[in-house]
């Protein structure tokens, strides 16, 4: 067979996307909604508040009964008492309410006087103020202070 | 032909990363509550920044670019195709290295509140609009999906920023780009600071480009050798 014209190779339209792409497309849409729902499920549908303030859980104390509940304050100044078992201290939060606080676990390792921590665990009874926790958390601040201003700065204007 | 600022571009960005590791690691004294855990201030706060703000904002850009008519171009695209995967690096690095932060001073590796999950999301989001870019042979409609899943996954980024606002959450506050403006950083420590969310940018912009080239290089052979199989099929034609 002879060709008298030459091959058109002009650049035509691109077909429609395949159907096999389109499959494609939609399994990895599928598998990632699964995915951000499985992320959203564990971390923030049961509560988008990681815990309660100490405020927070007076004002509805009737509902949180016994159950676990993560409770947020500030260690209170003087207060840490170390147990074989853990760490006893009083925790308060913005409106001087306060919480003892019975820790059975290994505190981390910032664990101190007046921050704000996390504790994991529950209330001894419906109208007790006193908590009993299974794990610390340390929430510091977002503030960041220099350990030696002075090692930057001197009085005298050297610097280090 | 390059110019200065593209030859420079990298060593710059590698100067200024090693001043910040100088600075965070022997010059800025540690902190009060945190003692040498504060050098962490000057790594994983930059990475989240690039990977947050800098990085996927480049992609949220290219994309609304591509996806309006007057500005469509496969340019566009590239800068799409290398701006998500360098981002997915960033965006590693910042869960990484704020586990390993979160250890010694939260005393957890993890915890699900609202900041760190929306994060995490935003990680696999990126690595679903890779892999719908991968799904798609025919380049327009991989651009144009892509640009799609990107601007849904933008939604995303004003929910990571405000989540520490609008829930309570194990995570701090922001430290620099605080709603009242204020500085909750004190001196050295903040210029250092400051120093590392430069040296991360550069160190982004360099990676982006050399990306960029990478599949700008790949476009290009893949051009040549369509141009070069249509010469060969015309001169098969002229010579039967």
């Amino acid at each position: 067979m002879t060709l008298t014209e030459p091959i058109d190779v002009s650049p035509i339209e691109p077909p429609a996307a395949s159907g096999r792409s389109r499959r494609r497309s939609w399994l990895v849409v599928g598998v990632l909604v699964v995915a951000v729902g499985a992320l959203l499920a564990q971390g923030l549908l049961s509560n988008l508040n990681y815990f309660e303030t100490v405020d927070q859980a007076f004002g509805h104390r009737s509902t949180l009964g016994t159950h676990d509940f993560r409770l947020e304050g500030l260690v209170t100044k003087g207060t840490i008492v170390r147990t074989i078992r853990g760490a006893d201290f009083t925790m308060q939060g913005s409106h001087h309410r306060s919480v003892l606080v019975i820790e059975i676990g290994q505190p981390p390792q910032l664990f101190q006087s007046d921050i704000p921590v996390v504790v994991d665990g529950h209330f001894t009874s419906s109208t007790s103020a006193t908590f009993v926790a299974h794990q610390i958390i340390v929430k510091h601040t977002s503030n960041y202070v220099e350990q030696h201003p002075r090692r930057v700065k001197a009085p005298n204007g050297s610097t280090r | 032909m390059k110019t200065l600022f593209q030859r420079a571009l990298g060593p710059f960005a590698l100067v200024t990363l090693a001043a910040t590791v100088w600075l965070g690691l022997w010059i800025t004294p540690p902190d009060q509550r945190q003692g040498e855990l504060v050098r962490l201030l000057y790594i994983h706060p930059a990475l989240a920044w690039v990977a947050l703000y800098v990085s996927f904002g480049v992609v949220v850009v290219a994309s609304a670019l591509y996806l309006w008519p007057r500005t469509r171009s496969m340019t566009l695209d590239r800068v799409v195709e290398a701006g998500l995967e360098v981002s997915v690096i960033f965006i590693g690095l910042t869960l990484v290295t704020g586990s390993i932060w979160g250890r010694p001073t939260w005393g957890v590796w993890w915890a699900w509140d609202a900041r760190l999950t929306s994060t995490a999301v935003m990680g696999v989001l990126e690595l679903g609009c890779i892999a719908l870019r991968r799904a798609n042979d025919d380049p327009q409609t991989r651009a144009r999906r892509s640009a799609v899943l990107v601007l849904v996954s933008a939604v995303n980024v004003p929910i990571i920023h405000f989540s520490v606002q609008w829930w309570n959450t194990l995570h701090q506050g922001a430290s620099v780009l605080t709603p009242t403006g204020k500085l909750n950083v004190h001196g050295s420590q903040l210029w250092t600071l400051l120093l590392s969310f430069f040296a991360f940018t550069l160190v982004y912009g360099w990676l982006l480009r050399s990306r960029y080239r990478l599949e700008s290089d790949r476009s290009s052979r893949h051009d040549r050798q369509l141009q070069r199989a249509i010469a060969e099929r015309q001169s098969e034609g002229s010579r039967a």
